[in-house]
């Protein structure tokens, strides 16, 4: 692992996440809005969608860390035609764009509701697309340990997993922020952060699963697929990458798991504010830095066939 | 003109001297580390203890030879499938060579060759690839490796009247299955050859000349 490598590492896991951000807040928003009104869901998710800009524009950024000649960066898009990369790079761009127009529109209230309800709908398909595409990047006949299913699989599940817990994460900051500004919508903006919570740590668990099946299947998958490559890559991970793997499923299992499931029981029952504030920004931090070592071990230990 | 352009090697008579891979680095004027064409040697087998004379040895199916590579200028070229950019090119005779100038060095046709044909320039942040001599092909002259060859095991031509001469073989160890990019390559094998994907052996070159 390079600096190259790293800068994909960063590239994808904050993509991922801010696309998955996107979407979850959508459907966030759309029960928010029928359970307590337009303007509620708005208080509730219009600053977390601001702070996904940040996010992606800092992915943008690490992209360019890959590239030897970033002077051509522009040519990138150049084979729509055969090229998965050329296709996830439009993507970005047009997820970015998008995502910013309505962000703005958002913010500013401009348009009806229905519009940028449109809109947004657009935003997450393509974000999404972006996803696809970027999973499909890495299915080369050549690499078997990326060449499966479970490629686009891990980065759905990242998607979602980082996305909606970022989603809680803003959301208690925002509702912090909301209590010292605007004392007076703080009930419906607790009640709403109770109930979005509750459903991103039930989700959160659903993919934990997803994941935690995913896995080992993969893995055995590829010891026995009789690809030499294939069962070398997995020797790598588990004699070089033993710990961090175990690491990263030990966080999977304690963020999205054993916080989660505190974090919906806190949730159901109304326990302590600060409690449910610290459980998700544990939830959050414990599934990113297990996203990560996941990521790191995916790009560590490809190897190809061949000379 | 050629329609596909391609190598032809002659395991069977190699000597494993690497004038070719010399060659090749002299005329495209490439650094060390840059190597558009590799002599790789493969081997295996073993030794067994003499059953009644300690200290004596018997070889067990030892074998050793070699295999010259250098881009075989696929016909289903992963590289050109892959880049984003358009920098990877296949010219009409079949040639497959990289822009530089277009190349942004994100290095996506290093992971997609199972050839390591598209190798990345360190120095100047861009790939660099086996073009087949393009400027003395377009002259009418040979690609450096096949004039240095001092065994002539190697020469070049329409894939097509290579086949026709020598065979179909693609592949042998270590090379990968001929299926995953339908190289322009033709190889007469060394009497030891090992089937592609059999692993019976290794490759026995240092790690810095690979």
């Amino acid at each position: 692992m390079d600096t190259r490598e790293w800068a994909l590492v960063i590239f994808t896991i904050l993509a991922q996440m801010s696309v998955g951000a996107f979407v979850i807040l959508g459907i966030v928003h759309f029960f928010a809005s029928r359970e307590a009104g337009l303007e509620e869901a708005d208080r509730l998710s219009t600053r977390a969608l601001l702070a996904i800009g940040p996010t992606l524009a800092l992915a943008g950024v690490a992209s360019f860390f890959h590239l030897g000649n970033p002077i051509n960066a522009p040519q990138a898009i150049n084979n729509l035609a055969t090229s998965w990369m050329s296709r996830e790079i439009v993507l970005v761009i047009a997820f970015s764009g998008l995502g910013a127009v309505f962000a703005f529109m958002q913010w500013r209230k401009l348009a009806s509701a229905a519009v940028r309800s449109t809109l947004a709908g657009v935003t997450a398909v393509v974000g999404l697309a972006m996803v696809y595409s970027m999973s499909q990047i890495y299915m080369l006949k050549t690499m078997p340990s990326w060449n499966s299913l479970a490629t686009p699989l891990q980065f759905f599940v990242t998607t979602f997993l980082l996305g909606s817990l970022a989603v809680g994460a803003a959301f208690v900051a925002n509702y912090a922020y909301v209590k010292r500004r605007e004392p007076a919508c703080a009930e419906t903006q607790c009640s709403l952060l109770r109930s979005s919570v509750r459903w991103i740590a039930l989700g959160s668990i659903v993919l934990l699963g997803i994941e935690m099946i995913a896995v080992p299947l993969q893995l055995a998958f590829l010891s026995a697929s009789g690809v030499p490559q294939g069962a070398a890559s997995v020797a790598l991970m588990y004699n070089r990458y033993g710990v961090l793997l175990a690491l990263r499923l030990a966080f999977a299992f304690v963020g999205a798991g054993i916080f989660a499931l505190f974090l919906y029981r806190n949730s159901l029952t109304g326990g302590r504010e600060q409690t449910l504030g610290a459980l998700v920004y544990g939830a959050f931090t414990l599934v990113l830095a297990a996203e990560v070592l996941g990521r790191f071990i995916f790009y560590a230990t490809h190897i190809k066939i061949g000379i | 003109m050629a329609k596909q352009l391609g190598f032809y090697f002659d395991s069977s008579i190699c000597v494993n001297c690497k004038v070719c891979q010399v060659a090749c680095q002299d005329k495209n004027d490439l650094p060390p580390h840059l190597r558009w064409r590799r002599v790789l040697q493969y081997g295996g087998g073993d030794w067994l203890p003499h059953p009644s004379r300690p200290g004596l040895f018997i070889p067990n199916q030892v074998f050793s030879y070699a295999v010259s590579i250098s881009c075989n200028h696929c016909e289903k070229p992963a590289c050109v499938e892959v880049c984003p950019t358009g920098a990877m090119t296949k010219r009409s005779d079949g040639i497959v060579f990289v822009d530089q100038n277009n190349c942004i060095g994100c290095r996506y046709c290093e992971w997609a060759c199972p050839y390591s044909a598209p190798q990345y320039n360190d120095i100047e942040g861009v790939m660099s690839k086996c073009n087949f001599c393009m400027d003395l092909i377009d002259k009418g002259e040979k690609p450096a490796c096949v004039s240095a060859c001092v065994m002539r095991a190697l020469d070049f031509g329409d894939i097509e009247e290579l086949r026709a001469r020598y065979g179909n073989l693609a592949a042998i160890e270590p090379l990968p299955d001929a299926s995953i990019t339908s190289p322009a390559l033709v190889i007469t094998p060394h009497r030891h050859a090992q089937a592609s994907g059999s692993g019976t052996g290794r490759v026995l070159n240092l790690p810095e000349e690979l």
